[in-house]
């Protein structure tokens, strides 16, 4: 795929991600026998926001919400245009970054809270996505999105164990229970992002939905060149997840960490040192 | 282009209990329970005032609650509007001219929609919601103060010091 048509993909991806958004409300309301909202309504809280006065704590704060949007946009298009996966990978910790930064800068107990409970979501899933990045170039034998997309093999079948993981730390990426720590509605308001207003909230809001894209073009990854299959295996985790958010609590942070890093990239390792004595 | 349209179509919801005896925050979470459900209209409890619409008072306004009530009302962006629900809120209903409460919640911050009833039905409620909409879509974007307030508004606007102005006036307010 050449630049300008990631480029322009990247562009579009605004409007797939608040799609998708759409349609995980409905899909959450019916698990739960509501009619749900409509499929457009993440649009029309996009162009509510536009016309709400923003109110801004200071300038860096609502500088930093515009960068989280941008940050988790350039991640990606790395990804689209078939870039390499790591710096992708290094450009969303990097958006989320600024998300903290963010967070910590202003006064509001939960928007500190919520930016510490931040950090501890990245400590727990990102290395998970480095560990597959580096089983997806054991498999295929390069870290460019583009040669993994084309290679012959399917990397799924030889990383089950790290599919599983990454599966289940979706909800973490996309802060959903059980891993809502960071935003925890019920509990810190949003988190870091309680003190946006307006257009500023309203990048917080979309760059939510382009982290819905990063996270499934992961899973999509897993099907290398077997497209059907990714797409297949997209739709599978996504009313997974939808299930997963719906029939379970909110775990504390402790257990959050913890299930991580005791259980899924163990898995992860596993997985990853038995892909590599087989190859040697 | 007009974004005047939208504002309708995703009412975001902040819910505060001013000393109610909770009847009526319970029909209000009967609204977003399966039975009514009004996220249908795209309404969300946000819980928070710098995203949210529509502000959503319950109980006739007791004193340690009043100062809450102002401030929540001043961190809410404008375009806003205030929905009175239940009969406390309305007019201070059983606790009326008790030496404890405000009589009501417009003695304090602006109201829009007054939503009577002990408790208020969740179809009141949603009636109420819907009237108060259709004020959302004509109000303007300017800062909206109490009547009791001479506080002046200049834009650009610091909000924290009209906080504390209104504050001040508030506290230093006898009873009427």
């Amino acid at each position: 795929m050449s630049y300008w048509e990631a480029f322009i993909l990247t562009l579009i991806s605004l409007v797939i991600g608040g799609f998708i958004y759409g349609l995980e409300r409905i899909v959450r309301a019916r698990m739960q026998g509501r009619v749900g909202p409509p499929l457009l309504q993440p649009f029309y809280d996009f162009f509510k926001l536009m016309d709400k006065r923003s109110i801004i704590i200071h300038s860096f704060h609502a500088f930093m919400g515009v960068m989280y949007l941008i940050g988790t946009w350039f991640a990606l298009f790395v990804l689209l245009s078939g870039g390499d996966l790591l710096i992708a990978i290094f450009f969303h910790v990097l958006s989320l970054a600024f998300l903290v930064v963010g967070g910590f800068s202003v006064r509001s107990p939960y928007s500190v809270i919520g930016a510490m409970r931040e950090l501890l979501h990245m400590v727990a899933y990102e290395p998970l996505y480095v560990l597959s990045a580096a089983a997806l170039y054991l498999v295929t034998g390069t870290f460019q999105v583009s040669g993994i997309l084309h290679s012959n093999h399917t990397p799924l079948f030889y990383l089950p164990l790290l599919f599983v993981a990454v599966l289940l730390s979706l909800p973490a990426i996309l802060k959903k229970s059980p891993f809502d720590t960071a935003e925890a509605h019920q509990e810190i308001i949003g988190g870091p992002e309680i003190e946006y207003s307006g257009k500023f909230y309203e990048a917080v809001y979309t760059a939510k939905w382009i982290e819905y894209i990063y996270a499934f073009f992961f899973i999509f990854l897993f099907a290398g060149g077997n497209h059907i299959l990714g797409a297949l295996l997209v739709i599978f985790s996504f009313f997974f997840f939808n299930l997963l958010d719906n029939v379970t609590a909110r775990v504390n942070f402790r257990q959050m960490v913890a299930f991580h890093w005791y259980i899924l990239i163990p898995l992860a390792v596993i997985n990853l040192m038995l892909i590599a004595l087989w190859r040697s | 282009m007009d974004f005047k349209s939208f504002r309708k179509k995703s009412p975001w919801i902040l819910h505060y209990n001013t000393g109610s005896c909770n009847g009526c925050d319970i029909e209000i979470l009967a609204c977003l329970a399966p039975k009514y459900d009004i996220e249908r209209f795209g309404a969300l409890n946000r819980g928070n005032p710098k995203q949210s619409d529509i502000l959503i008072v319950t109980g006739p306004v007791t004193k340690r609650a009043k100062e809450r009530l102002l401030r929540l009302y001043l961190e809410m962006p404008e375009p806003k509007v205030v929905v009175a629900v239940g009969a406390c809120a309305c007019s201070g209903g059983v606790f009326r001219h008790m030496y404890n409460v405000e009589n009501g919640v417009d003695k304090v911050i602006p109201v829009d929609v007054y939503v009577p009833g002990c408790a208020a039905r969740p179809e009141a409620i949603i009636d109420g919601v819907i009237k108060a909409l259709e004020i959302l879509e004509k109000k303007g974007k300017e800062v909206e103060l109490p009547r009791w307030c001479s506080v002046e508004v200049k834009p650009p606007v610091n909000r924290v010091k009209l906080l504390n102005r209104c504050l001040e006036e508030l506290h230093g307010r006898r009873r009427g």
